[in-house]
């Protein structure tokens, strides 16, 4: 049996699974499974799988009808037999050494239930595009998680059996498998999950040093509408919030003005400098915890909202074509 | 025949609730009073512990950094002396709900736990999770599950006809989960339907405003006498966040009612075979509630097994006796 698992959820990908795929083959730490989750693809996703499968053995392929990603990576757990378990979105990529450093990391830890990277951010061609996710690693409590999910992304984490089944449960209605993720959430099902972890497990979150995660941004995906956000997240509070009621009490409105301040960034990125705006008077207004934590992200962030209100895109455009590229 | 052991037992939380009443228990036990001479020494939260001239020490103390050098030091002047302590206190549950870092309270155990000769857990599942976290080793871990005297309870009638009043009964403590209790409540429409609130604590305000304009709901603050807290409900409700035993759920099914409670820690072992529920969803709790209240899918749980504490005592404590004649038992017996 294979000691670790690497769970990849792919709904019509069939564009960057083979990428996928290449960049976790090539770990360096090599006693792993891959399960390909197909979640109901109306393309070729399947057949490029089971041709990847046909050459790598470690390659399975889990066939589904549409349950969305949290129902694909809940498949995937439930085939995966590693003590060790990854998950890489169908668009994202592994630097090499990654599985080897949680593997590594979880080894001398026995406290963490799950270990995370930072994570670089490449565009639709696969290139680093200068912005990296560069979370805190160590000493991370429920808070931080709820403020500012220093997990980033879905390929971020690599958990370890015990958490995955710590955190599963069986909803009513259910009658093929467990549910880590709660798939009645299209968005913001990673935060759910991570901040369940804290909150209702004893297994603690920790982080190891470097971008050893390739995560893509994505152009029109789902991140792009901030409304559906943060309804989402707003649901994902009022879900988990009987669970420790103080603890909400005591920090939703700094996570909130957090999650407003992030909304407001992608605005800004999408070019409406107004609602950019209005997310970060609503932040500021709820809480001045941003502010005083991150002074000058909150600042750069306001900055930049004004400047896309007043002027529109191409100041910000511009700027963005005189960053520094990492490895170009 | 030998000499009877004799055991101090220590105390720091005399607040009512379960932990005095399973003192209670040992002391009066006929197995343990036969082997041996109890003592209970109360001590004050800050202040050192005292100079204990007996053969067993049973730590009943509630373990934190502040109070780890006074263990220390109790160690090293009682170098001769069996110590035990009992985990009244710490869970996976706990750990969960209260403590931020996980890795630094779990150092703390460890340090704390290596002082004692022997640890007892009070139920199964705290002792998996004492076992699975590396806190004590397997071969100074034994499981005894928390008692209380149930005879009042089984001497109950069991109540007849529909349920109409739902009991919470404990400290009004976030660990008590009452507040899930009340929102799941306040949304059952039934206006023939009771929830009676039995004891004080930290909570009482903010309860006491959830159930706000709710006539239904009314709170009796603490009653020394918990079979008369028993006597007066059909349903009892234990939505915990967190229970290293609970004994409210083995007083319940002696009582033979139903029980409905919230699937953590030890909770599964004293309420065994009655309806549980996973998570603190009011909505989830609601429905579990109407389950029991009209009885689609109600659970009377059989009635627990009236198991003296003081004999798994006496057999845990038996090889100490048959040692009494050994030299360095005898010295400190001298």
């Amino acid at each position: 049996m294979p000691y670790a698992s690497i769970i990849v959820p792919a709904f019509n990908s069939v564009e960057t699974l083979p990428q996928t795929l290449l960049s976790l083959r090539s770990q360096t730490f090599r006693d792993f499974e891959i399960i390909v989750v197909n979640d109901g693809s109306t393309d070729d996703t399947a057949r490029v799988a089971a041709e990847a499968a046909k050459l790598d053995h470690r390659i399975r392929l889990v066939e589904q009808g549409n349950r969305g990603l949290a129902g694909a990576r809940n498949s995937g757990i439930a085939a995966a037999s590693g003590v060790v378990v990854g998950l890489c979105d169908a668009d994202d990529l592994w630097m090499p050494e990654k599985l080897a450093a949680h593997v590594g990391h979880l080894a001398v830890a026995p406290h963490v239930g799950l270990s995370y990277t930072g994570s670089a951010l490449i565009n639709y061609a696969g290139q680093r595009i200068g912005h990296a996710q560069r979370p805190k690693l160590y000493g991370v409590t429920a808070s931080h998680v709820f403020k500012r999910n220093p997990i980033g992304n879905g390929s971020a984490p690599v958990f370890r059996r015990a958490a995955l089944e710590a955190l599963a449960y069986r909803p009513h209605g259910e009658t093929e498998r467990d549910w880590v993720f709660d798939e009645t959430f299209r968005q913001s099902e990673d935060i759910e999950c991570w901040l369940r972890l804290c909150l209702t497990t004893d297994w603690s979150l920790e982080g190891v040093p470097g971008l050893l995660t390739e995560y893509r941004l994505s152009a029109g995906g789902l991140s792009a509408r901030t409304d559906a956000q943060l309804a989402a997240w707003e649901r994902m509070v009022s879900k988990l919030r009987p669970t420790a009621p103080d603890f909400f009490a005591r920090h939703e409105n700094a996570a909130r003005a957090y999650q407003l301040r992030y909304l407001a960034r992608r605005a800004v990125t999408g070019g409406d400098g107004a609602a950019a705006m209005d997310y970060l008077r609503r932040a500021l207004r709820l809480s001045k915890t941003p502010l005083f934590e991150e002074p000058l992200r909150t600042l750069t962030t306001v900055a930049a909202a004004v400047t896309v209100e007043h002027l529109g895109r191409d100041p910000m455009q511009l700027l963005s074509y005189l960053r520094p590229r990492a490895g170009s | 025949m030998t000499a009877k052991l004799r055991i101090i037992h220590l105390v720091d939380d005399t607040t009512p609730g379960g932990l005095m009443r399973v003192i209670d228990l040992m002391t009066n036990s006929p197995e343990l009073t036969q082997m041996a001479q109890q003592m209970v020494r109360i001590v004050g939260r800050g202040e050192a512990l005292p100079q204990c001239d007996a053969d067993v020490v049973i730590s009943h103390l509630t373990i934190n950094w502040r109070s780890l050098p006074r263990l220390i030091a109790f160690r090293a002047r009682h170098s001769g002396v069996q110590l035990y302590h009992v985990e009244h206190s710490y869970t996976e549950g706990f750990t969960a709900h209260n403590v931020p870092f996980k890795a630094r309270f779990f150092t703390l155990l460890r340090t704390a736990y290596a002082l004692f000769d022997r640890v007892i857990a009070v139920s199964s599942a705290q002792a998996d999770w004492l076992r699975r976290r590396g806190l004590v080793r397997s071969t100074r871990l034994t499981v005894i599950r928390s008692r209380v005297s149930l005879d009042p309870f089984f001497d109950l009638p069991a109540p007849e006809g529909p349920v109409r009043v739902l009991g919470a009964i404990g400290r009004l403590d976030r660990q008590k989960g009452f507040d899930v209790l009340i929102k799941a409540f306040r949304t059952l429409p039934d206006p023939d339907l009771r929830l009676h609130v039995y004891g004080s604590g930290s909570e009482e305000t903010a309860l006491k405003a959830l159930a706000h304009g709710d006539t239904r709901i009314r709170f009796f603050g603490y009653v020394s006498d918990p079979v008369e807290a028993m006597a007066a409900v059909d349903l009892v409700v234990m939505p915990s966040r967190w229970e290293s035993f609970g004994l409210v759920a083995l007083e319940a099914r002696a009582a033979r009612r139903p029980l409905l409670y919230a699937d953590v820690d030890g909770l599964h072992e004293s309420g065994a075979g009655a309806a549980f529920v996973k998570g603190h969803d009011p909505e989830v709790w609601a429905l579990a509630l109407e389950n029991q209240i009209y009885g689609k899918a109600r659970c009377v749980p059989a009635s627990p097994k009236q198991q003296d504490i003081g004999l798994d005592w006496s057999t845990l404590l038996q090889s100490l006796t048959l040692d009494k004649g050994r030299p360095g038992l005898q010295q400190s017996a001298a």
